[in-house]
């Protein structure tokens, strides 16, 4: 996985600053750095920038000013970089996103041959090795209105993994679940971090950022307020706001 | 489903109604003809359909007429349902030039009347460009319908969630992409219904093309009455032949609807 001569820092996002009408700051001279298999959680109160730093690192957001660089790549106005950044970088939505008119399978299966000019059956196969490991070989040939809600957010992320991204961005990817179904998407998300994958995770599940993550980042109004390893970040935070924060949601 | 007790008696009721309405109306047709003397000759008319000579059977001419109709809707639907999608994508393109010319195209069409749209073509650009009636009039039909279309594919695309685009664009497909394969799959269904009415708008609309001498079923049924004073008779035939058609028309789309499902259902599945 590790490409020669890129360091070890594969996502590089410095003063990134995003406004929208309003006038917003819904980022404010924003700036995170994440290493090679870092899992990396976002926190901080509704509003405060969070899905817009996620939509920007792959491009579904032009940030006003700052710079992006993934692995190496540039995130600026070549369409071209875009769309290669778009396809290193998968998301997961709180909404799933997936496809109504295509059955799992075509779900996952779709951008690796239209993407990744796969066949028929190379992308097949694939799909079906990854809906195996999210445990849904079983419902290849369902549509997603007859999946419950985790169900199909584990096909998202399948479907995400189809493209085999260099970087995960997870955006309250639990939060649209019942309760009982939060813990088979967070088990999927979490035998990823295991097997070394570099995740922007935005979440609300304090105990996933505490077992799973490498490090937790506050922040509020577009900046960042601090940040640190989880046990030091939950146990001992630095900044009043912080404790402030985490009384209000633990 | 349960079925109300009512419901079998009630829809009988509204039969009979419906039933003395007609016979009503044709009292009165026969009555008001009777003042004016009218004689009618209802047995001459299936000969304008057929006649048998030679032990062959021959199509009259409105049969002709009817698969003149049947021709100029079928190329300008398909026609206008291009110019429609084409239309629709521009003006949601990022291009200003695309938005412009479609809003140009839109605004000239959908405030200047169908026969005058129908004559400037005929009059002005057929013999610029060498046109024949019959391809004047196909498209006189689409550019005309396509507005409307247009308006039609527009709506359907921009019902699609937003989150589409993203789940799309966040796989790296491009926009050509992305609408080919997620945005007009799904946009099909909630245009299909609008797109009907459409149609049968079309098929009425292209009574007009009669004026510029192209021989459809209306043009057919003009020289028949202007040959043989068979006024109620041929103007009675022609009604129910538009009628039935257009009748056959929602018929059929009705059904290609249930084989994608209507929109507002939310399950997907299909065979
Ligand atoms: N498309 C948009 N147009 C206008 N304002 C927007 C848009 N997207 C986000 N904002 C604003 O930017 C700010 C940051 O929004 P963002 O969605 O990034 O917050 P968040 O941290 O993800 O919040 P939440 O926890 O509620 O999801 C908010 O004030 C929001 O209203
Ligand atoms: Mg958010």
């Amino acid at each position: 996985m590790n490409r020669e001569g890129q360091g070890d820092d594969i996502i590089i996002a410095s003063n990134l600053v995003k406004t929208f009408p309003g006038p917003v700051r819904a980022l404010d001279d924003f700036s995170v750095t994440v290493r090679r298999g870092e899992v990396l959680v976002i926190v901080g109160p509704s509003g405060s920038g969070k899905s817009t730093f996620l939509r920007c690192l792959n491009g579904l957001e032009e940030v006003d000013s700052g710079t992006i660089i993934i692995d190496g790549l540039p995130l600026d106005d070549n369409e071209k970089h875009r769309l290669e950044i778009r396809r290193e970088v998968g998301m997961v939505f709180q909404s799933f996103n997936l496809f109504p008119h295509l059955n799992v399978l075509e779900n996952v299966s779709l951008a690796q041959r239209l993407v990744r000019g796969k066949s028929r059956a190379r992308a097949r196969e694939f799909s079906m090795e990854l809906l195996a490991r999210v445990g849904l070989a079983d419902k290849a040939a369902s549509f997603p209105a007859e999946l419950s809600g985790g169900q199909q957010q584990r096909v998202a992320i399948a479907r995400a993994l189809a493209m085999m991204p260099r970087v995960m961005l997870f955006d309250e990817a639990t939060s649209a679940l019942d309760p009982e179904m939060i813990g088979e998407v967070l088990d999927v998300m979490r035998q990823l971090a295991e097997d070394g994958m570099t995740m922007v995770v935005v979440t609300h599940e304090m105990g996933f950022a505490l077992e799973v993550s490498d490090r937790v980042l506050f922040m509020e109004q577009g900046r960042v307020i601090e940040e640190g390893a989880p046990e030091q970040f939950f146990n001992t935070p630095a900044r009043a706001r912080t404790r402030a924060f985490l009384r209000q949601i633990l | 489903m349960q079925r109300r007790p009512g419901k079998f008696i009630t829809s009988w009721v509204d039969v009979t109604k419906f039933m003395l309405t007609l016979v009503g109306l044709a009292w009165l047709v026969g009555r008001g003809s009777e003042q004016l003397g009218y004689n009618w000759h209802w047995r001459k008319i299936p000969g304008y359909f057929f006649t048998l000579a030679h032990g062959h059977l021959h199509a009259g001419p409105l049969v002709d007429g009817l698969v003149v109709t049947l021709e100029i809707t079928a190329f300008s639907l398909v026609l206008a349902a291009l110019i429609g999608l084409v239309t629709a994508l521009l003006r949601l393109s990022s291009s200003l030039v695309g938005r412009f010319l479609a809003m140009f195209y839109l605004e000239t069409i959908r405030n200047t009347p169908l026969l005058v749209q129908i004559f400037f073509l005929y009059f002005v650009m057929a013999p610029i460009l060498d046109l024949g009636r019959f391809t004047a009039a196909v498209l006189a039909l689409a550019f005309f319908e396509g507005a409307y279309a247009s308006e039609i594919f527009r709506a359907g695309i921009v019902s699609i969630d937003r989150g589409q685009w993203e789940a799309a664009y966040s796989l790296g497909l491009s926009r050509f992409a992305s609408y080919r394969h997620i945005i007009l799959p799904q946009a099909v269904r909630s245009v299909l219904p609008p797109l009907t009415s459409q149609a049968i708008s079309l098929l009425k609309d292209s009574a007009l093309v009669s004026t510029i001498a192209v021989y459809d079923l209306t043009m057919q049924g003009r020289a028949i009455v202007a040959e043989t004073f068979l006024v109620f008779e041929v103007w009675f035939t022609l009604a129910a032949i538009y009628l039935l058609l257009a009748c056959l028309l929602s018929l059929l789309v009705r059904l290609v609807e249930r084989r994608f499902g209507s929109p507002g259902q939310p399950a997907w599945k299909m065979p």
